[in-house]
């Protein structure tokens, strides 16, 4: 017999088939001969993200979940990212060579012509650590209390949240809602520098440079606070089928603006120098975000196979908005290459409008806004994930799964008319990334 | 065959007890609730289930599917969705067992009768011989069915039984229906295959007491077990009265069905605990087909079980 596969869980699936009730159901019993705790069910991931010719990300991930005898959870979770690479630093291309100093104000670099202005020192270490508890409270009320730390170099984010869950309709809906509140410190190398201030450019191992440098920065740190609100609603539909909707709701106070990103200042339509770099000013963004969104899930099973489709719509008083198709066909491959096996292709549609204040460049000589930033990523784009997962079960029952996906980033232009030499160059650069991750839960 | 099908309805303190009689077991449901016309119709819908799962899928009621499908042996004979999902799952357990469980196995009964046997030498008479199980075994096979979703054709001199699984499927379906009915908490009791709905009122667990197989045998009172169940179900498998003895060895009535002997050193029954009733069920008969390796089977399924050999 097959002492080695999973024949409980096997058992599981066989069972809701036969019967057309949900896998979610449990036994619970206590007998004379004492009560047993499960062990300790791990699982570990480690991903490789890289973009064509900028960022890499390297994370590993180790989760573990005990469940205690009368079914309190508790769920600790380690995730360390490296990232190295380079990152777009919000000045435009230009047709000629560009320097710029580095965020520390230690020394300088310089983009080649045509290039879109990467800023290369970018590298970081981040080890968050998520500790979460779960248990009934009541009958048909779940309640769950976590905690987060997050250290980086330059930046600490602490969070606590809580939810609880009720379940009614005999199990067949659940109604959720939950909080969660964090506090970031920002920390930044160099400082944070003066929001609309010009970026310092010249020999820094000059005498006078240190202090010219600090005349630009505000500050050594700077937080920021986040409190999220989500209520949630879950359905049988029937024996097939479950479907999910959620609200939420985001507050985020405080320092938002990015200290790395500036903008480049260009001269003006009848210039004879059109659309040429005068000047690189700081970033400046609101103190404040109101995001909120909707969101809704629905799992299918097939005979086989399981369909998990989602979709999102995001808005911020930053004026964002945002669509997320995501989509993922589980396909069992039954024993085919000896062991139980799976495929699931993932396919994944983003569209985002840009930020009121989004601005590629500035024009020399126009009155300042009041807020202005060039970053990509609060601009217009449409982004694409396209991927496939392959998971077998090794000894014990034990899961492997592989994944590799393909994502592409295309930002396009929210409507800007580009003086000069601008039109010359690429000013909505694409963006192409490999995603790996392998996966092992014993 | 005795069709006594009368449901008693009995009050206790905060419940109401139902019982009746169904496939050749005791049938109890306890509904904790004051309701009386509740209780009276949960009673009436569970039993009206178990009675209709009996006369469907009894290998003895000769105007059952499953006799019409073993009569014809040879032919295909048409089918309904639950009689497809019944053989789908026993299509599973066949495969997750490497085709020890095999719901196809029963003929063999034909040259093993452990009916009625006694603890004692004399039942020689009783045993097969190699060759008896030899022709027999060219009747036993999942894999010379053929079914789809519309029909199912055996091969000739073949039959199957829903023995091993149509009892605590029974359960699983009296439980969604209870479910269906009330929010009250229900306990179904098919003759010691039983589940719950829920725990009971203020998250209290059921009490539940597992006859010892070894009770009624030498005069060897052993003490029941009390488990206490707050969800999911239990279900036992074995029968610590059904053997042979030839030459002092000890041959207990689960049948391997690859080579049509019994399972050497098998547990005397084992008892599991799970979600559903038929997965329990499965589970200590896949166990017992382990013979000396029950319990380490069901140990590495991480499952709560208690053997008795």
């Amino acid at each position: 017999m097959k002492t080695n596969t999973n024949i409980k869980a096997a058992l599981t699936i066989a069972t809701a088939a036969l019967l057309g009730t949900s896998n979610a159901a449990q036994a619970e019993t206590t007998s004379t001969a004492g009560v047993e705790e499960s062990a300790w069910e791990f699982d570990s991931a480690f991903l490789f993200y890289s973009e064509v010719d900028r960022v890499s990300a390297s994370e590993a991930i180790i989760n573990a979940t005990k469940t205690f005898a009368d079914d309190q959870v508790l769920n600790l979770k380690l995730t360390v990212d490296v990232l190295t690479g380079a990152s777009a630093n919000g000045a435009v291309a230009q047709p000629n060579v560009q320097t710029f100093t580095r965020p520390s104000g230690n020394g300088q670099y310089t983009i080649t012509a045509g290039d879109t202005p990467l800023d290369d020192t970018f590298h970081d270490t981040r080890v968050q650590l998520n500790g979460q508890w779960t248990q009934l409270i009541a009958p048909n009320y779940t309640a769950s209390g976590g905690v987060h730390i997050s250290k980086e170099y330059d930046y600490l984010s602490l969070g606590i949240n809580g939810n609880i869950a009720f379940d009614f309709d005999r199990k067949n809906s659940t109604f959720s809602a939950g909080f969660s509140y964090f506090q970031d410190t920002f920390t930044p190398e160099g400082r944070i520098p003066k929001p609309f201030t010009s970026m310092l450019i010249g020999d820094s191992s000059s005498g006078s440079w240190d202090d010219d440098f600090s005349e630009t920065r505000i500050g050594s740190e700077d937080t920021k606070t986040t409190t999220d609100i989500l209520l949630g609603f879950t359905q049988v539909i029937n024996r097939r089928m479950i479907s999910q909707f959620n609200y939420s709701y985001s507050m985020v106070d405080g320092y938002l603006t990015d200290p790395f990103k500036i903008l480049s200042v260009v001269s003006d339509f009848n210039a004879p120098d059109s659309g040429i770099a005068q000047d690189y000013i700081y970033e400046s963004r609101p103190d404040s975000r109101i995001k909120q969104s909707i969101y809704a899930q629905s799992l299918y099973h097939f005979e086989h196979s399981v369909l998990d489709i989602s979709y999102r719509y995001m808005w911020d008083d930053w004026k964002i908005t945002s669509h997320t198709i995501d989509s993922r066909f589980r396909i069992p491959l039954g024993d085919t290459f000896g062991r139980e096996s799976y495929i699931q292709p993932h396919f994944r549609f983003y569209q985002q409008s840009a930020a009121e204040f989004y601005q590629p460049f500035l024009i020399d000589g126009d009155t300042l806004p009041a807020y202005a930033s060039a970053d990509y990523r609060i601009g217009e784009m449409t982004t694409f994930t396209v991927g496939l997962k392959y998971g077998l079960l090794v000894n014990n029952g034990d899961d492997l799964s592989f994944r590799l996906e393909y994502y592409r980033q295309i930002p396009t232009n929210a409507g800007f008319d580009e003086p000069g030499v601008l039109n010359d160059v690429d000013l909505y650069p694409t963006i192409d990334a490999i995603i790996g991750q392998v996966t092992y839960s014993f | 065959m005795n069709k006594n099908r009368v449901v008693r309805l009995t009050k206790n303190k905060d419940s109401y007890g139902i019982t009746f009689n169904a496939m050749a077991s005791p049938c109890e449901v306890i509904i904790q609730s004051t309701d009386k016309q509740l209780a009276a119709k949960l009673g009436e819908l569970i039993a009206t289930e178990v009675w209709r799962i009996e006369d469907k899928y009894s290998r003895y009621d000769h105007s059952s599917v499953c006799s019409a499908i073993n009569n014809h042996a040879g032919h295909s004979v048409a089918i309904d969705e639950e009689t497809y999902l019944l053989l789908n799952f026993a299509e599973q357990c066949y495969q997750l067992s490497d085709g020890f469980f095999d719901i196809s196995s029963g003929v063999l009964r034909k040259v093993w009768s452990f009916q009625g046997a006694q603890a004692s030498e004399g039942n020689n008479d009783k045993f097969p011989t190699a060759e008896q199980v030899k022709q027999m075994l060219k009747n036993v096979g999942w894999r010379k069915i053929y079914f789809d979703q519309k029909q199912i054709t055996l091969e000739k001199g073949m039959e199957i039984d829903f023995g091993g699984i149509g009892k605590e499927y029974a359960v699983d379906r009296a439980i969604i229906l209870a479910k269906q009915l009330t929010n009250s908490p229900v306990l179904v009791n098919l003759g010691g295959d039983l589940a719950v709905t829920a725990s009971r009122l203020n998250n209290e667990p059921w009490q539940v007491a597992i006859e010892h197989p070894g009770r009624d045998n030498n005069h060897i009172n052993f003490a029941d077990m009390i488990i206490s169940l707050k969800s999911g179900a239990l279900a036992t498998s074995g029968d610590a009265r059904r053997y042979l003895i030839k030459n002092g060895k000890r041959y207990g009535h689960i049948l391997n069905a690859k080579t049509g002997w019994p399972i050497d050193q098998a547990p005397r029954s084992i008892t599991v605990v799970a979600p559903q009733c038929i997965q329990a069920g499965i589970l200590a008969t896949l166990a017992l087909l382990q013979g000396a390796n029950a319990e380490q089977f069901l140990k590495k399924q991480e499952i709560k079980f208690w053997a008795r050999r």
